[in-house]
């Protein structure tokens, strides 16, 4: 099992409140994680510091053997990291297909200089990602509503729009955060498959969830945090038998 | 027939004016000020360099304009890297301080203004020459910002506007993004600035004040944010009206405060009535649109 993302030693706190409590995790390629905890554990925080929407007090974060430290946000996301979010975020101004287009690991419409002079450059990347964002969305069953607003589907189904959107950089590590909450009926089965048909390919996925039948089904192991820090690591059944972390979970 | 061309010379560079700040305030969401600085550092910077330096006219425009993009982005560069309010703050001081500066140095005229500015293809070809050359940079200013609008760079300027941080999730630069907008907007500006000076071969630092910031951000708003025809039906609106009441011999005395009225009082009309401007934007990025359409 290759490793695909290594966290050491990450400290965060805001004022008061630590959200990172030297924090050591390692992500390997086709595997399935699961990070659960009660709310204000730090699950969320801890996406953002890796994907560097909060910069750390401490720590390092490496993807696929370089240090992702230097990098902005967006630029991390150039190395191969992705990220979902807990309240989806799409783009409400543009078509459920064009969320996707605009996703691709290197955009060259963003330059307005290949705007202007390089219409071949962008016709050829064009087909590709369209050949891709037809293909994901296809097997999200998302076909049908490629040319709807984003805002006019379904929670369930906007929230299997951002992980599509998410998909669309083939990264070799994702980050979703709880892709479930809301999500019902044929689009929970979509997600499912989807999630596991990604780490099938190699992908290394950590997945924030409340869900605790989603985490025993998909996730090869599970991870328990509480107040900031890491308490345990294990399989998912293991986890959820343990009666120390059920109670900080429900804290009794 | 001398008025008229100069009219229309002047509605042509207006439209120039709206249709980049649109590009800029519109479609980029950057708000700033200083648009009318940049107009004026493209009509400083042509003269001067046609006038003093002896460079064809041509020449001159073309330096203009790049005096005008590479200032808009030593402005932008420090501002955006904090935060797209900073644009704002920095767009108003480096307004007031820029003309403060063209006031007070001596190879720009002072605050008396630049004058005997070699004028450009009027003398060979005629002032309907000149007329053409503006209207044809019109066409290509407002054809140029609707194109960009509905291409790649338009969608990807759409998802900017709705969600910055999403924006930045997939891997997109929103920092360049916005300089690159603010620079190609104010460069246009800047063009605009360089057909003025050899039509009218004169420029005083007060014609590039505050209150034009006003009227090309009410044509802007008036005619409709992110819209072709917007910026074009608000500056022919607000620059012909004025010169139409000129028409009804009113002493200047009272002309000056009916033509302010008639500006202020379109703002409120609007405002109230109609919001979204004459011509109103869609809701969804029009590039999606076109080309569901051609399908």
């Amino acid at each position: 099992m290759r490793d695909v993302l290594a966290v050491r030693g990450l400290n965060k706190r805001f004022g008061g409140i630590v959200v990172a409590r030297n924090i050591d995790l390692t992500l390997h390629a086709g595997r399935v994680v699961g990070l659960i905890g009660p709310n204000g554990a730090g699950k969320t925080s801890l996406f953002n510091l890796i994907s560097g929407v909060v910069k750390p007090d401490s720590g390092t974060v490496v993807l696929d053997g370089a240090p992702l430290d230097p990098l902005k946000f967006h630029q991390r996301i150039h190395r191969g990291l992705s990220r979902t979010w807990q309240h989806v975020r799409l783009f409400p101004s543009l078509p459920v297909l064009d969320n996707l287009l605009i996703a691709t690991r290197d955009y060259p419409g963003e330059r307005i200089v290949n705007v202007l002079f390089g219409r071949r450059r962008l016709k050829e990347h064009d087909e590709a990602a369209r050949e891709k964002a037809t293909d994901i969305l296809g097997r999200m069953g998302l076909a049908n509503v490629a040319h709807s607003l984003v805002t006019d589907l379904p929670y369930g189904q906007q929230k299997l729009v951002g992980v599509a959107r998410a998909l669309m950089g083939e990264a070799t590590c994702l980050l979703l955060d709880e892709p479930m909450a809301g999500v019902e009926g044929a689009s929970y089965a979509a997600m499912q498959r989807v999630v596991r048909e990604v780490a099938d390919r190699g992908v290394a996925v950590c997945v924030v969830e409340h869900n605790v039948a989603f985490v025993r089904d998909l996730c090869d192991e599970g991870i328990f945090m509480f107040s900031g820090a890491i308490m345990a690591r294990g399989s998912v059944a293991e986890l959820i038998r343990d009666p120390h972390l059920t109670e900080l979970y429900f804290g009794h | 027939m001398e008025y008229l061309d100069g009219l229309i010379v002047i509605v042509g560079l207006y439209v120039i004016l709206a249709a980049s700040f649109n590009l800029i305030i519109g479609y980029g969401g950057l708000v700033s000020i200083a648009h009318p600085v940049f107009f004026a550092l493209g009509a400083y910077a042509s003269a001067i360099l046609a006038r003093d330096l002896a460079l064809p006219v041509p020449l001159a425009m073309l330096g203009g304009t790049a005096v005008a993009l590479a200032a808009s982005i030593a402005l932008a560069l420090p501002s955006l890297r904090v935060s797209g309010d900073y644009l704002l703050i920095a767009s108003i001081g480096f307004q007031l301080g820029l003309l403060e500066v063209i006031k007070n140095l001596r190879f720009t005229g002072g605050s008396s203004g630049f004058i005997n500015i070699p004028p450009f293809l009027i003398r060979d070809f005629g002032r309907a020459s000149y007329v053409a050359l503006v209207l044809a940079a019109t066409a290509g200013v407002v054809f140029l910002v609707r194109w960009i609008a509905r291409s790649d760079y338009g969608r990807a300027m759409s998802a900017m506007r709705d969600d910055e941080l999403a924006f930045a999730s997939i891997g997109r630069n929103a920092m360049w993004m916005k300089i690159a907008i603010f620079a190609l907007g104010s460069g246009l500006a800047g063009l605009a600035g360089a057909l003025y000076a050899h039509y009218f071969r004169f420029v005083t630092p007060e014609q590039f004040e505050l209150l034009q910031s006003a009227a090309i951000l009410t044509m802007v708003v008036v005619g409709g944010m992110r819209t072709t025809w917007g910026p074009v039906v608000g500056a022919l609106l607000l620059e012909a009206l004025p010169q139409a009441l000129a028409f009804l011999n009113l002493p200047p005395s009272v002309l000056g405060p009916i033509q302010g009225l008639l500006f202020t009082g379109l703002v409120l009309v609007f405002m109230f009535f109609r919001p979204q401007g004459l011509v109103p934007a869609q809701d969804v990025w029009r590039g999606a649109r076109a080309a569901k359409e051609s399908r």
